[in-house]
């Protein structure tokens, strides 16, 4: 069972850029184009750390500290999460908490490091994203709380394998992990990845100056990130009865990957929301949330 | 011998048909008439006809006790043949001074037949809402009345349409709306708290079924129905903190609009209150609950009432706080209990005919000036004799003065608290009553014989329009020295209705 | 048939929220109809074991009525009125929200101690009507515009009509009629007075409504 769990944590690591080829496949198959290839986050990451990177001379430590962390904690919290109905790496009561605590690691070193530059756009985008995590993560911790209560586990793998899926408190964690899941990971309707305009970016801009092997920290640390929200929507939503360990691992990468293709429909149907109305989204995922908790203390 | 009971039986019952059907009938053939002056003809023979049918449902009622027609669903009891007396005086006095207030702006033309046509087909149909109210057993359709009363008397607040009536119109509907969807959940609680106590599920809302099974009832679910009645026929009713519509809907409609409002729409609602009085009292164990529960308002009411009157400018605001105050001593007349119950009755037919005389006077002194400021009316006696004594002479049974009858039942509320022993209750009643009062008095005076804002020339008034002032005032005056046998003795089975938690155990529910 | 109807209360819960988030009366007026239709099914479904004709025909009267009547005549009043949102209502969006999951929070309390519907597994439906009810005052109170008061009215009558369902179950159909024809007509008044109120002060405004004091 262990080395199912290693397994599905390497192959965790292994996938997770491939999702960004599938989302930005979906999109392109819908705008008519071809689209670039599926594994052109391989190809970035690989040029990436060939290069060298250039640092500015008013940034300090935190510059080059932000972009380690935020991938190591990004890493760390896939380590807490179970995959295909099977149990995670590691698994204690109160690991969910961890789990959101490390995302909110990785951003506070992310907003730190946007900060360490000086420069007044990354400022900008950090105060945004600041902004809108301050209101996700309730969101995030109400429903992992709710789905705690229904399944009367206070860990990951516990609730996962805990939980009935088609309970209407469920679905309604889904939702709401959706809008996190789309906000934490700044997709359309909270942030455009492809924009090139720094007044109307929020997490692209907040990293316009690292370069290299940083960089590529970056990308790889949000791809993991993806990965590990996503694959807790599936975990809440797919039943996984289906029987070995293997199938179910296959079933949850099927999972992922429609997830990652519905991501890829929703960003080709929907534009940006305005930055006014985007606290509103996440209220209402916050309040999604707190009607789950409601319904399952009940 | 059965068959003539029979006959007698069908006789009442087809009156209370009629009661019914004659004013709705009425109403929607005023609404096609071609001319203004025929909308408003039909309007009063129409009433005048149902107050004679409904004249013959009181007299039957009041001789037999008891009256039931469409199988047990219309009912009329010594409480509901009060009333209904109280509205019959009051619409058809209402009615006949409609048809001058309406006559004299026809003669003036700012009535255009559109709104001669809306003004009487809405009058007939709030009078057989009214009805529909006081005869139906059913608490269901007695709340399907008042929610029509509400509706219909929505238009007649904006008869002329004016920013400010428009403005009054919306507050008066939106808040009375919601206080009775209140009070319907109110009755849905009480449908609900009667489950599985052996009613009929067809006739769970049969007053009477309820008023029979009343002590096993469940407390919890009756105490719920309770509130949520009280507050909601109270926001009909103008009782504090819910009045808020209820001075800007009386000083923005006509003359004879806010006289029917404060002389029984307001009492109509109490009514609704005072049915479901004895059955939350028996249900939660005769511990005066639901009694305190109305006395607290009645005396919110007089308190915020009596403190608002003080700074009125225009005179119909200020009766509108009277209205609210004389509700609250009515609602504190019925939660005293006891002998309160009685006066809290008495009370509702001297203020009816008081308020409908006040209304009637400055309807008219603010036809003839313009304006309802009472800066403006001042002096209102040199300018027409009758209408100006009339106002002052209202206002001072209003305040209680003696020998009007409105002194009689406040003195006979005042000596129901001193019966119980609550000091603070009895020493709040007088507060309140010294403040209007004085209050009350300061502004009759100045109205009365103040100097005028502009001097005009006196205005006669004819046989019709001294009868409207004269009979209520004389009736209020003879009722304060003295009560006809027969008034009190309905008055008297009224009073057991609403209190007979208190004096003696429920009887059988049909006859 | 007891899922389903928990899963409608809890689509008539999360109807209530969104009308508190949301600011675009069209939608609001969308929200509001699949409200009532909701109840239609749900006036039929609470009483599955006994199904008569007369249920039918009051739950498709009250369908009509709630999915397709008032929506059309408050689109109506929308249109002549031209207002498409309200931009600042007097407690915000945010704030609104948070207050329905509170007033969720208490209705659910509530609900736990009345002593109603005894004996039968539908725990949510007395909290999902009262929350109705809630929300539809809560409107009344916290918006500005005429067009919004009465949205909050038809809401609170929703919000009754499942109580009335659920609690009472069974009212003598003249009395049910009755009441749908009151709301009926409590509805076309609203309307015919915020037409008026249009043409006469050029806005919706209801807190601008006070030249009225003392």
């Amino acid at each position: 069972m262990a080395a199912a769990s290693w397994i599905q944590f390497a192959l965790a690591l292994a996938l997770s850029p491939l999702l960004f080829g599938l989302i930005s496949r979906t999109k392109a198959f819908f705008a008519g184009r071809k689209g670039q290839p599926l594994f052109q986050l391989y190809y970035d990451l690989i040029r990436l750390i060939r290069k060298g990177a250039v640092y500015s001379l008013t940034t300090t430590w935190i510059f080059r500290a932000g972009p380690v962390i935020g991938l190591a904690s990004a890493a760390a919290a896939l380590t807490l999460l179970p995959f295909g109905g099977n149990k995670a790496l590691f698994a204690f009561p109160g690991d969910l908490i961890l789990f959101a605590t490390l995302f909110g690691v990785a951003r506070f070193f992310t907003v730190l490091a946007a900060l360490d530059t000086g420069s007044s756009f990354e400022g900008m985008g950090a105060s945004r994203d600041v902004l809108f995590s301050a209101l996700s993560e309730p969101a995030l911790i109400l429903g992992l709380t709710a789905a705690a209560r229904e399944s009367g586990s206070l860990s990951l793998s516990g609730v996962l394998s805990g939980v009935s899926h088609f309970q209407p408190e469920i679905a309604l964690v889904a939702a709401a992990l959706l809008v996190v899941f789309l906000c934490e990971n700044s997709r359309i309707p909270f942030d455009d990845p492809n924009t090139h305009l720094e007044l109307t970016m929020i997490h692209e801009v907040m990293v316009l100056d690292h370069g290299g092997p940083d960089l590529a920290c970056i990308l790889y640390g949000s791809a993991l990130k993806l990965w590990g929200l996503g694959s807790l929507i599936v975990g809440l939503v797919v039943p996984f009865r289906a029987g070995g360990p293997w199938i179910n691992t296959a079933i949850g990468i099927a999972g992922i990957a429609a997830l990652a293709i519905t991501v890829g429909v929703i960003e080709s149907v929907m534009a940006r929301l305005r930055l006014v109305r985007l606290p509103q989204l996440l209220a209402a995922a916050g309040a999604l949330s707190a009607l789950a908790l409601i319904l399952a203390m009940r | 011998m059965r068959g003539i009971i029979e006959i007698k039986m069908t006789y009442s019952t087809s009156f209370i048909w009629l009661l019914l059907i004659v004013p709705a009938a009425a109403g929607l053939a005023c609404l096609v008439l071609p001319s203004p002056k025929a909308a408003l003809r039909t309007m009063l023979v129409g009433i005048l006809a149902a107050a004679a049918a409904g004249c013959a449902v009181v007299a039957t009622a009041a001789r037999d006790g008891r009256l039931f027609a469409a199988s047990g669903w219309l009912f009329v009891d010594g409480l509901s043949a009060f009333h209904l007396a109280v509205m019959l005086i009051v619409v058809s006095l209402s009615t006949g001074y409609a048809w001058i207030y309406f006559g004299e702006e026809l003669r003036s033309g700012r009535l255009a037949l559109k709104q001669a046509r809306q003004f009487s087909g809405l009058w007939c149909g709030t009078m057989s809402a009214m009805s529909l109210v006081l005869v139906s057993n059913n608490l269901g359709i007695m709340w399907v009345g008042i929610e029509a009363t509400t509706l219909l008397t929505a238009f007649l607040i904006c008869v002329h349409v004016t920013r400010e009536s428009l403005e009054a119109m919306w507050k008066y509907i939106l808040i009375c709306s919601v206080g009775v969807a209140f009070a319907f959940m109110g009755t849905l609680l009480a449908a609900a708290s009667a489950q599985g106590v052996g009613i009929e599920p067809s006739e769970i809302l049969l007053w009477t079924n309820l008023r029979s099974h009343a002590l096993s009832l469940n407390p919890m679910l009756v105490k719920a129905s309770f509130i949520f009645l009280l507050v909601g026929y109270g926001t009909k009713a103008g009782l504090a903190p819910m009045h808020n519509w209820l001075p800007d809907a009386h000083s923005q409609a006509p003359a004879p609009v806010s006289a029917l409002f404060s002389g029984f729409m307001l009492s109509a609602a109490l009514y609704c209150v005072m049915r479901f009085v004895p059955i939350a009292e028996a249900a939660t164990g005769d511990a005066g609950w639901a009694l305190n529960l109305l006395a607290g308002f009645g005396l919110l009411s007089i308190g915020v009432a009596a403190s608002f009157i003080l700074f009125q400018k225009n005179v119909k605001r200020f009766l509108a706080y009277s209205s609210m105050e004389h509700l609250g001593i009515i609602a504190l007349g019925i939660g005293l209990g006891g002998f309160g119950t009685f006066a809290a009755l008495f009370h509702t037919l001297n203020h009816s005919l008081g308020k409908t005389v006040s209304f009637f006077s400055a309807g008219r002194l603010g036809q003839m000036s313009g304006s309802h400021e009472m800066a403006r009316l001042s002096g209102s006696v040199k300018r027409s004799p009758l209408w100006g004594l009339g106002l002052f002479s209202g206002i001072l049974a209003l305040i209680g003065a003696a020998p009007f009858a409105l002194f009689m039942s406040e003195f006979q509320v005042l000596k129901a608290a001193m019966d119980r022993g609550s000091v603070w209750m009895t020493v709040l009643y007088l507060t309140g009553l010294a403040v209007v009062f004085i209050g009350a008095l300061g502004h009759a005076i100045s109205l009365a014989w103040g100097k005028p804002e502009t001097e005009l020339d006196p205005v006669k008034a004819n046989g019709l329009e001294r009868l409207l002032v004269l009979v209520p005032l004389c009736a209020l005056l003879l009722l304060g020295l003295w009560m006809p046998g027969s008034l009190h003795a309905l008055l008297n089975d009224a009073a057991e209705i609403v209190g007979s938690a208190v004096t003696k155990a429920p009887d059988a529910g049909r006859p | 048939m007891h899922d389903w109807i928990e899963l409608g209360m809890i689509a008539l819960v999360l109807a209530d929220v969104s009308l508190l988030g949301l600011s675009l009366l069209s939608t609001c007026i969308r929200v509001v109809a699949f409200q009532g239709i909701l109840l239609g099914l749900f006036a039929v479904a609470a009483q599955f074991r006994a199904l008569s004709p007369r249920l039918f025909a009051i739950a498709a009267v009250s369908v009509v009525l709630k999915g397709l009547i008032y929506p059309w005549l408050l689109r109506r009043a929308v249109k002549e009125a031209g207002v498409q949102r309200e931009i600042e209502p007097f407690i915000g969006y945010i704030p609104s929200i948070l207050a329905g999951i509170a007033m969720l929070g208490v209705s659910i309390w509530i609900g736990g101690r009345l002593p109603l519907m005894k004996g039968q597994d539908l725990p949510l439906v007395v909290p999902a009507a009262l929350m109705t009810m809630m929300t539809g005052l809560f409107l009344i109170v916290a918006r500005k515009k005429a067009l919004n008061q009465c949205l909050g009215y038809l809401v609170f009558e929703n919000g009754i009509y499942a109580f009335g369902v659920a609690a009472v179950g069974e009212i003598p159909a003249l009395v049910e009629l009755g009441i749908l024809l009151d709301a009926f007509v409590a509805v076309l008044v609203m309307g015919v007075a915020m037409y008026h109120i249009n043409r006469e002060f050029d806005h919706l405004d209801a807190d601008r409504l006070s030249s009225l004091k003392g």
